[in-house]
C-alpha cells in the first residue's frame, strides 16, 4: 500500500510554525464536521495541472475528477493546450476487484497515441491507495515505452490537505521533472530566474513577466502557469527562485537550492510597494550594480506613473476600512496593496498562515491594529464585519454568498477572481474593482426595499 | 466503445454521491455531511457553489487514514455532533463516498448506532436524520439522487414512524384510511368534513421531479398543480430551496426553503405519487410499495403532446378543468413551433447530457421538425430513447466531440454543460448550454424547459442560436 507519502514532506525547516512542532505531520488537519478546503489532490492538481502540453489522469473513481474539473482560472495559451481537459480512470467495482493498474496503462496508452503529449501526470486518489494500486510501476513502464516524463503524484486526498498536495506536487517535479533537460543555449541570458507558486490566473503571468523584462530579467521558467514541460526539465539552469505565494513550494525551491545551487528568495507581486521590492531583491540577487542601477530606475519612473493612475481610486478609498479573508502569503501581501490604496485594513484572516507570514503582516501594521482572524467562519466573519464597521470583504468565492446575502460589498482576491491584482498593472486594476464595488448602488437598493 | 479506451476524457458522468448531496440539499433547514475525505465535500461544494451560486452547507468528516484503514465510524459520529453544536440545523443528509466504503466498513449501522445514541441523549430532539450508501466507484449521479429520495421515504415513512405519529398526534386518520384517488371523488366523509371548501382542494401528491429539472421548472410545476387545487409535497424541492432568493435573515448556514421533515414524515397520509423523469423510472415500484399510494409516472412533461397527456391526468385526478392561463399557454406553445420550425428544417441536433435532459430536450425538438441525430449519456438506462436519436450511446465529451467531427452531415446545434463548451467551440458549433454543471452561465435557475411555456422558451432559445448561424452562412454566399 502507498498510504505513507514521505515524512520529509512534512519537514520545512524554512518554516517557523513547522520546526516548533514536535511532531512532523501535515499542517492544520481538518475536524470532522468542518467544510476546510480540498485535499491532497486538489492541491497538487492545482500546481500541476497548468502545465500545458501534459496530460493529466486522476486515477480513482469518477468523483476525484469527473464532479469538478473545468474550473480553473489558471490561464494557459499555446498551440499543445491540454490543460481545458480533465481525465481519469473512473475505477469501478470491478476494477476493485480485479485491479485497475491495467485499465490505467490502457487508458493512458490511449490518451499519449491520442494527444502525443510532452509528458502525462498520473494522480493517485484515495481508493487505489488503499487498495495498493502500483501507479508507479504504471509510469516507470510508460516512461520507457514513450520516451517522455510519466509522473507518479502520491496524491491521495486522505493524507492531508491543500497544502500537502502542492508539496507533493512540488516533489514530483523534483524528482520526475526538472533537470531532465538542457535549454537551448541562445535563451540563457546573464539574468535568468524562475517563478516558483504563479499560476497565471487571469493573465497575471503575463504581468509580471513584462515588468521582469523591462528590467532585462528573463523568466526562465515559470512553475507551472501556463508553463511547458520543457521549461520545466531545464528549469534547473536558473540563477535564481523566487517562490510567489507559496509557502508550501517553499520545498521545491529549497531541494532545488540543495541540488543545483540556486539561491531563492519569497516574494509578493501584489501592490506597488511590493512588486517594487522583489524587482529589487531579484536585482540584488544578482550581485550586479548595473542592474541593481537600472532597476531602481526603472522603479522611480514606474512608481511615479502608477501613483498617478490609481490617484482618482486613491482619493476615494483612503480611510475606507476593509476586512482581508484569504490565504497564507496573501494575508500580508495584499495588506501592502490595499495601504498604497490608502485604505485601512482591520482584520486578515491568519488561519492558513504560518508563524512568518504573521511577522510580516506586523511589519505593514505600523499601529499594531490590524485583528490576526484564526477563525474565519462565515457568523464570526460576518459579526466582525459589522462590529469593526468594515466597508468591504476581501476573500475567496466560498465567503462571496457570506458576504452578498448579509448585504456586504465583497471582491473576490482568490483563485476564482475576475480580474489580475499582481504587479504594477494589477494595482491599478485592485483600485478600480474594489471603488466600483463601493460604489454599486445595489446594495442600498436592497436594503431600502428589505 | 468507452470500454475500449479505458479513460474518461472530460468526463460527461458525475458520481452518485454528488446526487444524493443534490437531493439533502432540497431539504428545509438542511445541512449535507459526506462521509470521506475533506476533498470529497470539497470538489462537490465549489461545483455546487459555482453552479447556484449561493452557500452550498455541504460538510465533511475528513476522514484521513487512519479512519480509512482502521475505521471511519468515530469521524462520521463526531461530525454529526460537531454540526449540531455549529449549526443546529433541522436535518443532516449523510452520504458515504468512494473512501469511506472501500473497506467495506457497514456505515450504515454506524448511522443507526448514532441515531440511538443520539436519541438517549436526549439533546437532538429536534434533529432529523438520513444516509444513503453512495460509493462514487458504483452508479452514477442519477442512481445516487434516486437513492437519496428512497432513503428520505425509507427513513421518514418507515423507520421513523413513531416520530410520523408524533407528528400527526392530532390526526384521526391512520394507514387503514389512507384515501385512494379512484374512490376520492365518492369519500363523502370528507366532503362533509370540507364543508365550505371545494371537494377537490385537500388532495395531495407526492411529486418526484428529476435533477433536470430548473428551480424555475419547480417553481412552475408547483403552481400548476396548485391552480387544479392539488397540494404537492415535493421530494426534493429543490424549487423553493436553490432558486436563489435572498433570504429573509440574509445569510443562512443551513438551507432556505425546500421540503419540509414533517410533510415527509406524512407521505404515505397523501392521495397519490407523481413521478416525473426517465431517471426516476425504477421509483415507481418502491416509491409505491414504502408509501401504500396510487403512483403515476411521466418520463417527461415537456412538448405539445407530452404536456397535453400531463394535463389530461391532471384534469381527471382533479375534477377540474385546465384554467384558462394554461390554454393560452397551450396556443402560445403551438405559435412558437410554427414560428421556429423553420430554423429547425433539417437541422441536426446533439445532445450530451443526463437521461432526462436527453428524454424532454429530443422530444421537443423531434416536434419541431429537427433531425435528433447524437446523444451521449452517462448511464446505460437509455433503451426507450434508442429510437429517437441516429446514435446513442454512453461516453464522455471527448467521444461526443469525435461523433460530432466524424458526422458526415455536420451537426448544427450542439446541447450539453459548461464542459463542453471547449469542444463546441473548437469544432465551431453553437452550444445550448442546459443541465449541469453552468458554471459560466449566471440565472439558469430561472430558465424553465418544462410544460408549455417551457417547451415554448426551449424552441426559441434553440432557434435563436441556428438563426446566427444561418445569417452569416447568408452572408458568405
Amino acid at each position: 500500500m502507498q498510504l505513507k507519502v514521505k515524512e520529509e514532506l512534512f519537514d520545512e525547516p524554512t518554516c517557523a510554525h513547522n520546526v516548533q512542532k514536535k511532531e512532523k505531520k501535515a499542517c492544520k488537519t481538518a475536524v470532522p464536521g468542518s467544510s476546510t478546503g480540498g485535499c491532497a489532490l486538489d492541491g497538487a492538481y492545482i500546481v500541476l495541472s497548468p502545465i500545458r502540453d501534459a496530460l493529466h489522469v486522476v486515477h480513482g473513481p469518477i468523483n476525484c475528477l469527473g464532479n469538478s474539473y473545468n474550473q480553473r482560472t489558471s490561464e494557459s495559451k499555446g498551440n499543445e493546450t491540454f490543460y481545458m481537459y480533465g481525465m481519469t480512470s473512473s475505477i469501478n467495482e470491478n476494477d476493485l476487484i480485479f485491479g485497475s493498474e491495467d485499465k490505467l496503462k490502457k487508458g493512458i496508452i490511449y490518451a499519449v497515441n491520442k494527444f502525443n503529449p510532452k509528458g502525462v501526470f498520473i494522480y493517485n486518489t484515495c481508493v487505489p491507495a488503499l487498495t495498493g494500486e502500483d501507479i508507479g510501476g504504471v509510469a516507470k513502464e510508460l516512461t520507457e515505452k514513450f520516451n517522455i516524463p510519466v509522473v507518479p503524484v502520491q496524491s491521495q486526498g486522505f493524507s492531508g490537505g491543500k497544502n500537502l498536495g502542492n508539496k507533493i506536487a512540488g516533489d514530483a517535479l523534483f524528482e520526475y521533472v526538472i533537470g531532465k533537460k538542457e535549454p537551448n543555449i541562445d535563451i540563457l541570458t546573464d539574468y535568468n530566474i524562475n517563478l516558483i507558486g504563479e499560476y497565471n490566473i487571469k493573465g497575471e503571468l503575463f504581468l509580471i513577466k513584462k515588468a521582469l523584462s523591462d528590467n532585462g530579467i528573463n523568466l526562465l521558467s515559470n512553475i507551472t502557469g501556463n508553463a511547458t514541460m520543457e521549461e520545466i526539465m531545464y528549469s534547473h539552469k536558473a540563477g535564481l527562485n523566487v517562490v510567489v505565494c507559496s509557502k508550501a513550494l517553499v520545498y521545491l525551491a529549497r531541494k532545488m537550492e540543495e541540488k543545483y545551487g540556486i539561491p531563492f528568495i519569497e516574494e509578493s507581486f501584489f501592490g506597488l510597494s511590493s512588486t517594487n521590492n522583489a524587482m529589487l531583491h531579484i536585482a540584488e540577487s544578482f550581485k550586479d550594480a548595473n542592474l541593481i542601477e537600472k532597476v531602481k530606475k526603472n522603479i522611480e519612473s514606474k512608481t511615479k506613473i502608477i501613483r498617478k493612475e490609481i490617484e482618482p481610486y486613491k482619493k476615494f478609498l483612503t480611510g475606507k476600512r476593509v476586512l482581508l479573508y484569504t490565504g497564507g502569503v496573501k494575508s500580508w501581501s495584499l495588506i501592502s496593496a490595499l495601504n498604497d490604496l490608502g485604505m485601512k485594513v482591520i482584520a486578515t484572516g491568519v488561519k492558513k498562515s504560518t508563524e512568518e507570514d504573521k511577522n510580516r503582516i506586523k511589519e505593514f501594521d505600523a499601529n499594531g491594529n490590524i485583528i490576526m482572524l484564526d477563525n474565519g467562519n462565515p457568523v464570526n466573519l460576518i459579526k466582525m464585519i459589522k462590529d469593526e464597521q468594515a466597508d468591504i470583504l476581501l476573500a475567496g468565492g466560498r465567503n462571496q454568498y457570506t458576504a452578498i446575502k448579509s448585504l456586504i460589498p465583497f471582491l473576490d482576491v482568490n483563485q476564482e477572481r475576475s480580474n489580475s491584482y499582481t504587479s504594477y498593472e494589477g494595482i491599478v486594476h485592485l483600485g478600480r474593482q474594489i471603488y466600483l464595488e463601493l460604489n454599486s448602488p445595489v446594495y442600498d437598493v436592497i436594503r431600502k426595499a428589505n | 466503445m468507452e470500454n475500449l479506451k479505458n479513460i474518461e476524457i472530460n468526463p460527461l458522468k458525475t458520481s452518485s454521491s454528488l446526487g444524493a448531496v443534490i437531493v439533502f440539499l432540497g431539504i428545509k433547514n438542511s445541512v449535507v455531511l459526506m462521509h470521506g475525505s475533506q476533498g470529497c465535500a470539497s470538489f462537490d461544494k465549489v461545483t455546487l457553489t459555482k453552479h447556484y451560486r449561493e452557500n452550498i452547507p455541504v460538510y465533511t468528516t475528513a476522514l484521513n487514514e487512519l479512519g480509512a484503514i482502521l475505521g471511519g465510524s468515530g469521524y462520521l459520529k463526531a461530525g454529526v455532533k460537531n454540526i449540531v453544536d455549529k449549526i443546529n440545523p433541522a436535518f443532516i443528509g449523510i452520504t458515504s463516498t468512494g473512501l469511506s466504503e472501500v473497506n467495506g466498513e457497514d456505515i450504515h449501522a454506524t448511522f443507526n448506532d448514532l441515531k440511538k445514541e443520539l436519541k438517549e441523549s436526549g439533546n437532538y430532539n429536534n434533529l432529523s436524520l438520513a444516509y444513503v450508501n453512495t460509493p462514487d466507484y458504483d452508479g452514477n449521479f442519477e442512481e445516487g439522487y434516486k437513492n437519496a429520495i428512497l432513503s428520505l421515504l425509507q427513513t421518514f415513512c418507515i423507520d421513523d414512524r413513531e416520530g410520523a405519529a408524533d407528528a400527526r398526534n392530532n390526526e384521526t386518520i391512520d394507514k387503514n384510511n389512507i384515501r385512494n384517488i379512484s374512490d376520492y371523488k365518492n369519500n363523502d366523509k370528507d366532503k362533509n368534513k370540507d364543508s365550505g371548501a371545494k371537494d377537490t382542494e385537500n388532495i395531495r401528491a407526492n411529486v418526484f421531479c428529476p435533477f433536470s429539472f430548473t428551480a424555475m421548472d419547480f417553481l412552475e410545476l408547483r403552481d400548476l398543480l396548485e391552480d387544479f387545487g392539488i397540494t404537492p409535497v415535493m421530494i426534493p424541492d429543490l424549487g423553493t430551496s436553490m432558486d436563489g432568493h435572498l433570504d429573509e435573515n440574509g445569510y443562512l448556514q443551513t438551507t432556505s426553503g425546500g421540503t419540509d421533515i414533517e410533510d415527509l414524515k406524512k407521505a404515505g397520509l397523501n392521495n397519490l405519487n407523481i413521478i416525473i423523469g426517465s431517471s426516476l423510472q425504477s421509483l415507481i415500484a418502491p416509491v409505491k410499495k414504502i408509501t401504500g399510494l396510487n403512483t403515476y409516472y411521466f418520463s417527461n412533461v415537456s412538448g405539445l403532446r407530452n404536456t397535453d397527456l400531463f394535463f389530461k391526468f391532471l384534469e381527471k385526478i382533479s375534477s377540474r378543468k385546465t384554467p384558462e392561463r394554461y390554454k393560452r399557454q397551450k396556443r402560445q406553445l403551438m405559435d412558437a413551433y410554427l414560428d421556429t420550425h423553420f430554423y429547425f428544417l433539417g437541422k441536426n441536433i446533439a445532445i450530451a447530457e443526463g437521461i432526462d435532459i436527453l428524454d424532454s430536450f429530443s422530444e421537443v425538438l423531434s416536434e419541431v421538425g429537427a433531425n435528433i441525430k447524437i446523444g451521449v449519456t452517462t448511464s446505460k438506462a437509455y433503451e426507450n430513447l434508442k429510437n429517437r436519436f441516429e446514435i446513442l450511446t454512453e461516453g464522455d465529451i471527448d467521444s461526443f466531440g469525435e461523433l460530432i467531427e466524424s458526422d458526415g452531415n455536420g451537426i448544427d446545434l450542439v446541447i450539453s454543460n459548461s464542459n463542453a463548451e471547449y469542444t463546441a467551440e473548437k469544432i465551431g458549433v453553437p452550444i445550448l448550454k442546459v443541465g449541469f454543471p453552468l458554471i459560466d452561465r449566471i440565472g439558469h435557475n430561472f430558465k424553465h424547459y418544462i410544460l408549455y411555456k417551457g417547451s415554448a422558451n426551449m424552441v426559441y432559445e434553440a432557434a435563436n442560436l441556428l438563426m446566427s448561424v444561418n445569417e452569416t452562412l447568408m452572408e458568405e454566399v
